[in-house]
């Protein structure tokens, strides 16, 4: 089928974001949540291995809604980039949500990205869902956090490279 | 749901040299398409996260006075790719100041800041898809990407939709502006028709008489069969 109307396109969101942006990091900092949670933390590079300090990310937990349900925004979280492209998320694990759905599915913007990416975070201790199982597995490794000893998950988005991110087209 | 695939030329190009930072920010490989059902996430945000100074931009929360420049409203419309109304979604917007700086710790640019103009607000969609606010018209303003780079004069827009897949950010920009053929943000889409869509069109109908200007700004985003769906 072809469209009937056109869609609007993409354009970078620049470097000066973050003022507008800044009443949902402000609504997602501290969620109060019913659920166990993770911390999944890492740092966002560029193609030539330099972190990006100037990114927005978003976090989407769709399972997390009715453990979040008394905050502001259920389920999401964004957050910017620090000075050196470093970013943490506390997510929601409730405990009837399935073992292999991801951890979220994550959107990123930045300057210099004409277009936002989708990509998903996957816990490299839970059972490989059906999303993952799309991905080739020689490259299942960038969407996979690792579990560290204090019990957080360490997970680095790379925008180019040999360990280049893989990023998601929906149709 | 499902999506069309975008036609070619429709989204910008990833990596478009002239605009230096995509050359290494712009993922190369190509995008993996997912046969997966998407999160719906419906009523992201409810009208109290919205505040009575985020639709009116030139008269702030806490600031005494009015915001300088032209005066402008800005509406239109939020439909999907069958014209159907994307209802109560929320669109942020941020842009600089009519001298061309924004109120950002890091740009440095050698213009006024205004004290009665933040530059950014927020507003829900209503039951047609439509949205409205009042600011001022943003300036051009250089930046380092060029020997005499200025950027068209331009309002940010994010957009979130009621289905994950739909969310969108972009710019509008105002009708015959000189820049456009020297911006290689604008011209990073290949299709010329998909670059016109940024472009508001001047309303008549929207303006007042003996106060602001009137801009109209449609957003179509993806989407069809809008069938709520969870993972």
């Amino acid at each position: 089928m072809t469209n009937q109307v056109n869609i609007t396109t993409s354009q970078t969101i620049g470097p000066f974001s973050h003022e507008a942006w800044q009443w949902a990091v402000d609504a997602t900092a501290s969620v109060e949540t019913t659920a166990p949670t993770v911390t999944v933390r890492g740092i966002i590079y560029d193609g030539d291995g330099a972190p990006i300090n100037d990114a927005q990310l978003e976090a989407w937990n769709p399972h997390a809604a009715a453990a979040e349900a008394q905050q502001a925004i259920p389920g999401f979280r964004r957050i910017p980039s620090g000075e050196a492209g470093e970013f943490q998320f506390r997510l929601s694990r409730p405990a009837d949500a399935p073992a292999d759905a991801p951890a979220a599915f994550v959107t990123i913007f930045a300057r210099g990205l004409v277009k936002h990416q989708f990509t998903a975070v996957f816990l490299d201790d839970a059972p490989v869902s059906p999303l993952l199982a799309q991905v080739p597995e020689a490259r299942r490794d960038t969407l996979l956090a690792r579990r560290q000893p204090d019990g957080s998950y360490r997970w680095d988005i790379r925008m180019q490279g040999d360990a280049e991110t893989v990023f998601f087209d929906y149709t | 749901m499902k999506f069309d695939p975008v036609p070619s030329g429709v989204y910008p190009e990833l990596v478009h040299p002239e605009y230096k930072s995509t050359i290494k920010r712009g993922p190369l490989q190509p995008l993996l398409r997912l046969d997966a059902a998407l999160p719906v996430r419906d009523n992201i945000a409810t009208p109290a996260l919205v505040l009575p100074g985020e639709i009116d931009l030139t008269r702030p929360e806490g600031c005494a006075g009015e915001a300088i420049g032209e005066r402008i409203v800005v509406t239109g419309r939020v439909t999907d790719e069958d014209g159907k109304p994307v209802r109560n979604s929320l669109v942020e917007v941020w842009q600089c100041n009519a001298a061309g700086r924004y109120r950002h710790k890091k740009d440095q640019h050698n213009a006024p800041l205004d004290p009665n103009f933040n530059g950014w607000g927020k507003m829900l969609t209503d039951d047609e898809g439509r949205y409205r606010f009042v600011t001022v018209r943003p300036g051009p303003y250089p930046w380092g990407n060029h020997h005499k780079a200025f950027r068209p004069a331009h309002i940010h827009f994010s957009l979130f939709g009621n289905v994950y897949a739909q969310r969108l950010v972009t710019q509008m920009y105002f009708p015959n502006d000189p820049l456009f053929d020297y911006d290689p943000i604008f011209n990073s889409v290949p299709d010329a028709a998909a670059r016109q869509r940024l472009v508001s069109r001047f309303s008549i109908e929207e303006t007042m008489h003996e106060h602001l200007l009137g801009y109209e700004f449609d957003i179509v985003l993806r989407g069809r069969d809008a069938t709520p769906m969870g993972l």
